[in-house]
């Protein structure tokens, strides 16, 4: 009972603490993109273009690694509790 | 106001730490003296110094625990500094299971071994290092709940608390987590509603101060002409 109270609580908190952490880092990536292009193209005023420089630079960065490692969120605590588990009750 | 403020600042960071102390893990250099088990009723408010193991009915107003009893250093400053005198002090050794607590300690027999095993007289003494959360309060009838012990060689014997370095490095870089993604939500999404907010009341104002010239224009053309 005790370890499904566990389970469904603790991966109802991972979630949240994935959505926030991956709604943060897109944030931030589209932020850089932002700054890139008004770096690159300091006098344009061409809206077109730089939505399609940040959608280009978004969906490569949704395909890349750094944003699946997100994931760990879920996994992290995973082998920290297993490692407790053994390390408590192990002579 | 501002003292108003400082002083629920002040009681939110001693209930945070009273939750902390209680409930990170400690250690303390330990003979132990003998172990026991006593029945203990569980029906006040003191039922919260108890563990609530699994496999036990929610009804149940008492049961038995079990108790170790030793011979403890004092220390000083969060057991950070150790000094030469001792004191008595007893441990409960309970079960926390998969609830809070987070130990998930289940070997409450096998540690009661253990320590059976390292009892040792004061002309001879087997000191132990006792990992433990809680607090010992003797008006409450409370008990540190033990955690793991383990033989040492000497009672100066330096212990490294890892648990606590770990956990307090990690909720230092989940507070500036926690800021930095709250100033990014504030800057990348409620800063642009409250510009284009402005910007829309601005363009509104505007819209009116045109209709009403517009309106006045045209009352104006009902006006009588110049009379020549």
């Amino acid at each position: 009972m005790g370890f499904i109270r566990l389970v469904v609580f603790g991966f109802i908190a991972l979630s949240i603490i994935y959505l926030s952490l991956s709604v943060y880092f897109r944030s931030v990536r589209r932020e850089n993109l932002e700054d890139d292009w008004a770096e690159a193209n300091p006098d344009s005023s061409d809206k077109a273009a730089r939505d399609v420089f940040v959608a280009d630079g978004m969906a490569s960065y949704h395909g890349s690694i750094r944003a699946k490692l997100v994931g760990l969120v879920y996994v992290v605590p995973t082998i920290v509790v297993s490692v407790i588990v053994f390390m408590t009750n192990a002579n | 106001m501002r003292k108003l403020k400082l002083g629920l600042r002040v009681l939110a960071v001693l209930l945070v730490g009273m939750v902390l102390h209680y409930s990170l893990p400690q250690h303390d250099v330990v003979r132990v003296v003998s172990t026991y088990q006593e029945r203990q009723d569980l029906n006040d408010w003191t039922r919260v110094f108890w563990a609530r193991p699994d496999d036990q009915s929610a009804t149940l107003v008492n049961r038995d625990v079990q108790f170790i009893q030793t011979v403890k250093k004092k220390t000083w400053l969060l057991g950070f500094v150790q000094r030469d005198t001792t004191e008595a002090m007893v441990y409960r050794n309970e079960d926390t299971g998969f609830s809070w607590p987070f130990y998930f300690k289940f070997d409450t027999a096998n540690l009661q071994t253990e320590a059976d095993d390292l009892r040792s007289t004061p002309e001879a003494p087997k000191w132990a290092v006792m990992t433990h959360y809680g607090w010992r309060n003797e008006f409450l009838s409370s008990f540190p709940n033990a955690i793991s012990i383990r033989p040492i060689d000497s009672p100066d014997a330096r212990i490294i608390p890892w648990f606590n370095i770990f956990f307090f490095v990690f909720l230092i870089v989940a507070i500036v987590m926690i800021r930095a993604m709250w100033a990014q939500f504030w800057e990348r999404t409620i800063d642009p509603v409250m510009d284009s907010a402005g910007d829309r009341y601005d363009e509104a104002s505007a819209g009116i101060a045109e209709r009403k010239g517009r309106l006045a224009r045209w009352l104006g053309t009902w006006k009588s002409k110049d009379k020549r």
